[in-house]
């Protein structure tokens, strides 16, 4: 990965990495199951098969979190520096971005757990 | 605060080591007819021409004001409201004057005053905060204001007609599309509200851009001000949030006025569609609504405690992470509605996480006053009551995020009791203590202390007293909406305490009032900096309109207490920008992430075109409203007029140079365009939020797919062959274009508009194609929803198409006046990134008409 | 008998627990967060360090919040099922259609057995013990479907057909309002639902369900019993003779039904036992004679926006006789 991906990418998008990565996980999982639910027959054991389908998923997308949180971590200079982060240097700001990134994967990991749990819990189209 | 000035590294042009100046420039300067030029330059005119300005503070002001009164209209509403709660089966006014008076509350609280508020101290506060002159576009926020400012009077003033909206805030179909019912005025609410839509889509072009580009020489990322971070956030959230309700508008109107069935059952609409559209926007509004005003909790909490933020990181986070989660969360507005208990739970889920980021953001504000020493003064304490009021209706808002114990709660006084804990303790609060910490930069007077906290304990007592007792009337079972309710259930009491709560509330607010308008002419000015603040926009001057002197460069997150010299360098000129030789209205362009000074931005002055225009478009509206159809087109040919003739004379000045010594040994390209220029960027984000629009659209189209077993209903679609004939032509108008664009660079003018016109005729007959394929297969919109969701979005389509053709007429006026070349290609280059979307939208909307009825 | 907090289902009260654990659970947050506050706001104080402001963040804003909130929301997610289960929707012995109209209900009790099917307005009744289905449907604009006292919400929406299910844990009377804003009236659309015993609740359904629409015979009407038709001057004995000649002349049977007569009208509320009824016009107003009159007369003044037009031109001893009759009729 550190061959791939250069140190220093000069630009405020890779801050939203980890959130669009929860974004896309929401759409599919909402998406999947409402047209499973209106088109499907929406028994127990079809949905059995999405919830697994989507379990997978999500362990796709937290990989995907946690590839970007080592990116900023990385970018953070792996926490040899503390914050605040906020002397007028390029440098500085890199840490910034790197640390709010590295923030950022840790609630888009929390996130896409959370909405990943109805996939334990409900088993069902019903109402 | 001390910090590692090893590090510190210097600003292009910047003499010296630390981007201080550089003391004593070679020529002498003549300070006095420097100032004078800059005053002439940014003159605020008097008389009534007082109106035409378009300065940021003036507009801000204009915009808070309207907005505040807005805010107290809507206050009194609500306590006709809360008057004919106070007891049972009261017969106070009529079930229809009710109707009309909660909804017309919900809306003027919602779309006229807690979103264009944050617009107008955004306005006000951003270009001094940031250290810039102005925004990038001062006239588009002057057309904002006075598009918001009409159509704000026009929906309020219905009700004196009686002839409000009166199906409740959120307009659910079909109770509001029928005429019987909701009359006139669901479409004062339609109409009126889309004009305001327009109006929040410009600001956030406007702060976006603003916010990206236009911050003072060495201001980092990492370094802004954390209230830019938060109206950065919540502009892009507006991109993505106010465009599926205008697309809703549209087929909500086309359904009032024409009779396309979208939300009509019977004829295979689905009033859903409405809520999700709704709502798609309506929760990302509510924070939109809060996070600009905890972006001032952010500015007022490191001031009363006397050191920065501890955790700018954090914020951050919490900004962008509630940006993302909050748009995870509209169906929990519609977990009654009976959709499957997976999708529910889905929104639940996110709707539980987004409660952590605004933890943060508290703990954050904790963190920080723990670290230092806290003087609790008025903006202090309406911030702490704010946040022990938010707090509540975060818990709340938990709970009803759960969807078992919102079966229960959900449209109850238990609901209104949240979203009114939520809105005042995360907006009202915070709102009002920005206005008594940052009153001294209207006119350089501070409020009262004593009136502030008279106000604040009887805002802080009368709000508890009259919402919290709401909570247990819900749960009661008392429904939200109800004109009457009967004696004998246990909900009088509770509603009694309710309405004297309401009206202490109010006396509050009115305590307020009195202290803004009190005569101040003999109370001594402040002295700058009351608070003693560490960021820049305590260095303005509210005597003078130019913003600021020069444009300082920056080094740290509080200058004012990092950077000593600072203010008085800036008096003094001493940094950019600080003359005006060439009478115009300059500011400094820097880069997104460091800040370098790249450009000099001209912006427009002091004009009457933009009244004109809006008051043109406004004409639009409510000549639609009424159905004069004759009126609405004349109205929409000036507004055209209107328009072009701003960009004529705006936009795209060929300058008397290539560059311009902005002082300090610098000299700066004046015209710029492409991704480097503010005005590539602007049709970058309005297209986003266009794109966005025509993206629910589609949603629209498929929904339609997933509810019925044959949407199309047996009906005929509109064929292959003119929606694909219509794709090629589409294709082949971009192609055109990026060629156009080519020779252009060339500078090969014949050629260029060759091309042009080329692209012109087959985006004429593309559009044409895309119109027969519905038209020659007798496709009836008021039929069947298949019908209308495909002609909407060949409409949609054509209308892009037709904007496109002026837009390109415009290119070729431009090379005839010849005022496009290679060197000056702005026109061309906005105008090919705008074909990059249509051609998106053109070959998305023509193959999916054609080709998913059949694949399907 | 309109509250979520006097849980007599089994839905109402599982919220009812969740309902009390984040009151509790939020309570002590909100007494942590505010005495951390005025700690902070105190002269004298040491400050903190960064560090420790950091730590502060971490903890407080997101481990412990996240932590709690992953907890409540699986008891939420496992709650969901639980409480309105997967097989209600096949299982259910009693499954009753209830449309909504502005603004009032249509009921429609099943056959079963021998018994037939009918339709009523207005009150429910259900059986103790035992979960009963409802296919919730819109007439005109959406409805809510709300019995707080036995559990949540459920929408009623034009061209879709929603389903809830209910079980009673205690007999009794519970009023039931119209959840989501329906037009003018919306505030005094209300339900009553009462929850019998078995037994109890057999006999009515089988009382309700005797009663058939009759057919109407070539240009009269006949009742059953005495086999006369719309006659003006009838019998004045025969109060309910004489009421049911008043329905029949105003044209009452346009709109209203009264199983067991001729009058079939579809438009309003089925209007059979009347008399049963815990209240009028969809609990407008109590049911007592006088509300029942003053209703007739002026149906806009209890409910602004009804239908039903005004009938200031029944006399008012001919409005005795009718109200009397309804409130007795069969």
């Amino acid at each position: 990965m550190r061959s791939f991906i250069p140190r220093e990418i000069e630009t405020l998008w890779t801050l939203f990495t980890a959130p669009v990565v929860w974004a896309f996980h929401f759409v599919v999982c909402y998406v999947v199951m409402a047209i499973a639910c209106a088109k499907g027959s929406g028994s127990i054991e079809g949905l059995m098969g999405l919830r697994l389908f989507l379990g997978g998923f999500t362990l796709f997308c937290l990989l995907l979190i946690v590839g970007s949180a080592y990116l900023a971590w990385r970018q953070w200079g792996f926490g040899t520096d503390t914050p605040p982060h906020d002397a007028p240097t390029r440098q500085e700001r890199q840490l910034f971005q790197g640390f709010a990134t590295l923030l950022l994967s840790g609630l888009s990991f929390i996130s896409v757990v959370f909405v990943a749990l109805p996939l334990l819990f409900i088993p069902a189209c019903m109402p | 605060m001390t910090r590692p000035g090893t590090r510190t590294e210097t600003m292009p042009g910047a003499a010296s080591a630390g981007g201080q100046p550089m003391e004593g420039q070679d020529p002498p300067r003549d300070l006095k007819a420097e100032e004078a030029r800059l005053r002439k330059v940014w003159n605020t005119p008097g008389g009534w021409r007082y109106w035409t300005s378009v300065n940021n503070s003036e507009i801000g002001l204009w915009y808070g004001a309207t907005a505040f009164i807005f805010m107290l209209f809507a206050g009194l509403l609500a306590l006709v409201v809360r008057a004919q709660l106070a007891v049972p089966q009261n017969d106070l006014i009529s079930a229809d004057l009710f109707n009309q008076a909660f909804t017309l509350h919900g809306t003027v609280m919602m779309f006229l005053f807690a979103v264009p508020i944050f617009e107008a101290v955004a306005i006000f506060l951003l270009p001094p905060m940031l250290g810039a002159r102005e925004l990038p576009f001062p006239r588009l926020s002057a057309f904002g204001f006075w598009s918001f400012a009409i159509g704000g009077v026009f929906v309020c003033g219905s009700i004196f007609f009686k002839a409000a909206p009166n199906a409740g805030w959120f307009m659910y179909a079909p109770l509001a599309t029928d005429k019987d019912y909701a009359g006139i005025g669901a479409d004062v609410w339609l109409l009126g509200l889309s004009f305001i839509e327009v109006a929040s889509i410009a600001a956030a072009v406007e702060l976006i851009v603003g916010i990206m580009k236009c911050r003072a020489p060495g201001m980092r990322i990492n370094m802004m001000p954390l209230f830019a971070w938060y109206l950065l956030i919540v502009a892009g959230m507006i991109l993505f949030a106010f465009p599926p309700l205008i697309a809703g508008d549209i087929l909500f109107e086309m359904e009032r006025m024409f009779d396309w069935p979208f939300f009509d059952a019977a004829r295979g609409g689905d009033p859903l569609l409405w809520q999700h559209l709704f709502w798609i926007f309506g929760h990302p509004e509510v924070y939109i609504i809060f996070l600009p005003a905890i972006a001032l909790m952010a500015m007022i909490v490191p001031t009363f405690s006397q050191r920065p933020i501890v955790g700018y990181s954090w914020i951050v986070l919490a900004a962008v992470g509630t940006g993302f989660l909050s748009f995870g969360l509209w169906v929990h507005h519609m977990f009654a509605t009976g959709l499957p208990q997976i999708s529910l739970a889905f929104f639940s889920a996110a709707s539980t996480a987004v409660a952590i980021p605004t933890g943060v953001q508290i703990f954050v504000f904790m963190a920080t006053m723990l670290a230092g020493r806290v003087i609790f003064s008025v903006p202090m304490l309406f911030g702490t009551g704010g946040v022990a009021i938010f707090i509540i209706g975060g818990l709340t808002g938990v709970m009803v995020a759960l969807a078992p114990f919102d079966w229960q709660a959900h449209d109850t006084y238990f609901i209104v009791a949240h979203l009114h804990y939520v809105l005042i303790g995360g907006m009202l609060f915070p709102v009002v203590a920005g206005i008594y910490y940052y009153f001294p930069l209207v006119d350089g007077k501070a409020l009262s202390d004593r009136l502030g906290k008279i106000a604040f304990w009887l805002m802080f007592t009368g709000f508890n007293v009259a919402f919290f007792p709401m909570h247990l009337t819900g749960l009661r079972g008392m429904p939200r909406r109800v004109f009457t309710y009967p004696a004998d259930i246990g909900w009088d009491w509770l509603n009694l305490i309710s309405t004297i709560g309401a009206f202490v509330f109010a006396a509050g607010v009115g305590v307020v009032v009195i202290d803004i308008l009190r005569p101040k002419k003999r109370q001594p000015d402040v002295k700058p900096n009351l608070w003693n603040a560490g960021t820049l926009e305590w260095l303005a001057e509210p005597k003078e309109s130019w913003g600021v002197r020069s444009i300082p460069i920056i080094s740290s997150r509080y200058p004012l207490w990092d950077q000593p010299d600072l203010a008085e360098g800036i008096k003094q000129g001493r940094y950019y920008l600080p003359d005006a030789k060439e009478g115009l209205r300059e500011t400094l362009v820097t880069s997104v992430l460091d800040a370098k000074p790249i450009q000099v931005l001209r912006v427009g002055g002091t004009s009457m075109v933009t009244i004109a225009a809006a008051i043109l478009l406004g004409g639009v509206f409510i000549a639609m409203t009424f159905h004069l159809w004759t009126l609405t087109i004349l109205f929409g040919l000036g507004t055209l007029i209107a328009i072009l003739y701003w960009l004529w004379t705006g936009t795209g000045a060929i300058p008397e140079a290539k560059e311009k010594d902005v002082g300090l040994g610098l000299s700066l390209p004046i015209y710029v365009s492409g991704p480097a220029s503010v005005g590539w960027w602007a049709m970058f984000i309005t297209m986003v939020g266009d794109g966005t629009a025509y993206g629910s659209l589609l949603f629209g189209y498929f929904f339609y797919w997933t509810i019925h077993d044959d949407f199309t209903a047996g009906l005929a679609g509109p064929g292959l062959v003119w929606p694909l004939a219509g794709s090629a032509l589409f294709l082949a108008s971009w192609v055109l274009m990026l060629m156009a664009r080519q020779a252009n660079e060339r500078d090969r003018t014949s050629l260029t508009r060759m091309l042009l016109s080329a692209s012109m005729l087959a985006t004429l007959i593309g559009a044409l194609a895309a119109f027969l394929g519905p038209h020659r297969y007798g496709m009836d919109p008021t039929v069947h929803v298949y019908p209308a969701i495909v002609w909407v979005l060949v409409g949609w389509l054509m209308v892009h198409a037709a904007a496109g053709l002026i837009m390109q007429g415009f290119c070729l006026a431009r090379s005839f006046a010849g005022r496009m070349s290679a060197a000056y290609d702005m026109d061309i280059r906005n105008v090919t990134l705008f074909w990059h979307f249509l051609t998106v939208t053109a070959l998305t909307t023509l193959p999916v008409i054609a080709l998913f009825p059949l694949a399907r | 008998m309109q509250s979520a907090l006097d849980p007599a289902g089994v839905e109402a009260q599982a919220v009812y627990w969740l309902f009390w654990i984040c009151v509790i659970g939020g309570a002590i947050i909100w007494v942590g967060v505010m005495a951390v506050l005025f700690y902070a706001g105190r002269g004298g104080r040491e400050a903190i360090s960064q560090k420790a402001g950091q730590r502060i963040i971490l903890i407080g804003g997101v481990l412990f919040p996240t932590v709690v909130l992953a907890a409540l929301l699986s008891y939420a997610l496992w709650l969901m099922p639980t409480v309105r289960p997967v097989t209600a929707q096949a299982n259910s012995r009693l499954t009753l259609d209830v449309t909504s109209e502005q603004f009032w209900w249509r009921i429609a009790y099943p056959p079963e057995g021998d018994l037939p099917g009918f339709e009523t307005a207005n009150e429910i009744r259900l059986p103790l013990g035992e979960r009963v289905g409802f296919r919730l449907h819109a007439a005109d604009v959406i409805h809510s479907f709300w019995v707080p006292a036995l559990g949540g919400k459920m929408d009623m929406i034009p061209g879709r057909t929603n389903f809830l299910s209910l079980e009673a844990t205690r007999p009794g009377l519970y009023r039931a309002p119209c959840a989501e804003f329906c037009g003018t009236s919306h505030a005094v659309m209300g339900l009553t639902v009462v929850v019998m015993e078995q037994s109890a609740f057999d006999a009515w359904r089988k009382a309700q369900a005797q009663l058939q629409p009759v057919a109407a015979a070539s240009g009269t009407a006949p009742r059953p019993a005495t086999g006369n038709g719309p006659v003006v001057a009838a019998d004045q004995t025969d109060r309910g003779q004489d009421g049911l000649a008043i329905f029949q002349r105003h044209g009452c049977a346009a709109c209203h039904a009264l199983r067991g007569t001729t009058a079939q009208g579809k438009i309003g509320p089925d209007l059979t036992r009347l008399g049963e009824r815990a209240t009028l016009a969809a609990g407008a107003l109590p049911n007592t004679q006088e509300a029942l009159a003053a209703f007739i007369r002026n149906p806009q003044k209890a409910k602004p926006g009804a239908l039903m037009p005004a009938f200031p031109m029944i006399p008012p001893e001919e409005l005795a006789t009718l109200a009397d009759y309804l409130r007795a009729s069969p």
